[in-house]
């Protein structure tokens, strides 16, 4: 097994008395991209931040290619990061503003002059070289704060929030961009953001992190077809999972999951003999729940609160009891807000969190 | 209110026209009454066309008067009081922004104070030190200075020499200059300075190619602000200098209305322009910068 480009083991850090991020343990694989995601103040920014050095480590290690880098300063470890603001020097041109890490390598010009072509072709960049900061879209400040990065041909590129300040249709696109820059140069990459699509669609393997620590740590389709806990289940996956509350009731051979609003779902073919009359959370995912005619398919009736007809699919916002459920139906179903749907679920997709919220095997 | 074009709403621009112009009237007669009456050959005390053109007041002021002498004295401590004010409030500008010391804001606060006294009021204590200063510095030069002692000390010294005077200028215009500075850096996102180590600058590089070119516009700000104020500044140069040859332009100015024999109008009128044009071309050259858009590099 080859050494991972980082590794983190019991890595610490505290602001004063606050434990920010409380003993992380990753490794990020060469060539891979990762992606930090979670919730604001999960400590996933300062996180980048001590691997990129401009934060200090409290505890644990910080191993970059099998080097232990905890003390090394930022410059010497060989990582590059675009900033969530780029940070680009508005007083400089963007050739200057790409080239300024060569320039002060002290480099010839007339190699940071072919570097900078070479960068600026590779992001389509070749014809803004002579502008300034202020006289660019937010796309092309983008693409020259990668332009700044690459140029140095770090062995890591640091991402924080890199989309945050583009409008939603410049970030699908600029998503796709950094997809097929990673494919062309292969950098192993550290990508930080909030949003989970961004984590789904681009990450070979997401870090789900809360309160300072990993709550999770696998590739994209795996955080979202078997969450460990509550926390990962609710976080990954738009619209989120519903999570119920309740118990599971039953004997030794059968057991039904019974919501404390009083509806119930038998959970055939899992063997939940052992959590009979505990308390229980169940999730399912609203795609995993759909309307059906006759009451005979269903797996209970509920009132519909709210209809988002979208056209390709149909939420339905329906509640039994207390409970509240959101049914992502395929195709434009033309229900109102007030009648009554009868709702199949697909017992396969069922997810059961313990009173801890960790998930409980099936 | 009645519509757009009502007549009352015409009547309501008309007057605050009117208002405004008289105004105007009101702030430029001076000036008016000094650029005319610096050209007149029988300049009066009162606002007049002049009797005939004439050069003759400016060309007095440089070949009768010590004009040239003035000028250079009052330019030379005035500059200098301005490029310290600009070197230290950078740095201490940039230190109170990123400083998270408990005595910033009182510091901030206290320094203030120093602004908003009336320096009227501690002429005393501040001669009385600058008394004990110039003693010592006169201590430390009078041993190998021999003859050139005097010349020596109208560089160095504290009470009749150059470097005290513009030490006192300078301090009191560096209150506002660090506020503007601390200010101004607070708007600098450290992200800039984050991005230059990661660059691999070093501090002095990231100071030079990155800090001050981002700071030029509240540095051009401090500057002219200090500039304006120090040149304008007549009570310390009055007070603190009393040889002939150190004379700053206001001193001379001040001398010369003092004169036993008639006052004469159209002298005064042409030292008055040419105190005027530095402070109107530093405002104009600094215009640029205050002007100058820093938006766009970091977007939030």
């Amino acid at each position: 097994m080859t050494t991972p480009m980082i590794q983190l083991s019991g890595v610490r850090k505290s602001f004063g008395a606050v434990g920010v991020i409380q003993g992380v343990d990753i490794e990020v694989e060469d060539g891979e991209f990762s992606v930090f995601v979670g919730p604001s103040g999960c400590g996933k920014s300062t996180l980048l931040r001590m691997i990129a050095g401009l934060e200090s480590i409290d505890g644990g290690d910080l191993i970059l290619n099998g080097q232990r880098i905890n003390d090394v300063p930022p410059d010497q470890r060989g990582i590059a990061m675009v900033f969530q603001s780029y940070a680009l020097y508005p007083h400089m041109t963007v050739a200057q503003n790409i080239g300024f890490s060569l320039d002060l390598k002290k480099v010839p010009k007339a190699e940071i002059a072919k570097e900078v072509r070479r960068v600026s072709e590779l992001l389509q960049l070749s014809d803004l070289l002579n502008r300034r900061p202020a006289e660019l879209s937010g796309g092309q400040r983008q693409r020259v704060a990668i332009g700044r990065a690459i140029i140095k041909r770090p062995r890591v590129i640091l991402f924080d929030e890199p989309l945050s300040n583009l409008d939603a249709a410049l970030r699908v696109q600029m998503r796709a961009e950094l997809q097929k820059l990673h494919q062309e140069l292969r950098p192993t990459i550290v990508y930080v953001t909030h949003d989970q699509v961004e984590a789904m669609t681009m990450a070979t393997r997401i870090v789900v992190l809360n309160k300072g620590r990993v709550e999770q740590w696998d590739t994209p389709i795996e955080l979202y077809n078997n969450p460990v806990n509550t926390f990962v289940a609710g976080f990954i996956g738009s619209p989120r999972m519903n999570l119920v509350a309740g118990s599971i009731v039953g004997n030794a051979s059968t057991q039904h999951f019974k919501a404390n609003a009083g509806w119930m779902v038998s959970m055939d073919g899992r063997s939940l003999a052992g959590v009979v009359g505990q308390q229980v959370t169940l999730g399912i995912r609203p795609e995993d729940i759909r309307p059906v005619a006759s009451a005979s398919e269903a797996d209970m009736q509920a009132s519909i609160a709210i209809v988002e007809r979208l056209g390709a699919e149909t939420y339905l916002n329906v509640r039994n009891g207390e409970d509240t459920l959101l049914v992502r139906a395929q195709g434009d179903l033309a229900m109102k807000s007030g009648e009554t749907v009868q709702l199949a679920m697909n017992h396969a997709a069922f997810h059961l969190f313990d009173q801890s919220n960790n998930v409980i095997a099936a | 209110m009645a519509g757009v074009n009502s007549p009352r709403q015409g009547a309501y621009t008309a007057l605050a026209y009117v208002t405004l112009i008289v105004i105007s009237i009101f702030c430029l007669l001076p000036f008016i009454w000094m650029a005319l009456a610096s050209v007149d050959s029988n300049a009066q005390l009162f606002l007049k066309w002049p009797d005939s053109w004439t050069f003759d007041n400016y060309i007095r002021v440089f070949a009768e008067e010590n004009g040239v002498r003035w000028f250079a004295n009052s330019l030379f401590t005035v500059l200098s009081a301005t490029i310290l004010v600009v070197i230290i409030s950078g740095l201490g500008g940039y230190a109170l922004s990123r400083s998270k010391a408990w005595w910033k804001q009182p510091f901030l606060y206290g320094i203030l104070l120093i602004r908003v006294l009336p320096s009227t009021a501690l002429l005393v204590p501040l001669y009385k030190i600058l008394l004990t200063a110039n003693n010592g510095m006169g201590a430390l030069v009078r041993p190998w200075a021999g003859e050139n002692y005097r010349a020596i000390m109208q560089m160095v010294g504290f009470i009749d020499g150059y470097l005290g005077l513009i030490i006192v200028l300078a301090t009191g215009q560096l209150p506002l200059a660090l506020w503007i500075m601390k200010v101004f850096f607070d708007g600098v996102p450290k992200d800039y300075e984050e991005a230059a180590i990661l660059d691999g600058a070093t501090l002095v590089q990231r100071i030079r190619r990155v800090l001050i070119p981002l700071a030029l516009p509240g540095l051009a700000a401090a500057g002219l602000f200090a500039f304006m104020s120090a040149w304008g500044d007549f009570l310390l140069p009055l007070i603190l200098l009393s040889s002939p040859e150190l004379q700053t332009l206001p001193i001379g100015l001040f001398r010369a209305f003092l004169r036993i024999n008639e006052i004469d109008y159209g002298l005064l009128a042409a030292i008055a322009t040419i105190y005027l044009i530095p402070a109107v071309i530093a405002f104009s050259f600094a215009r640029r910068f205050l002007v100058q858009t820093f938006s766009g590099g970091v977007k939030g």
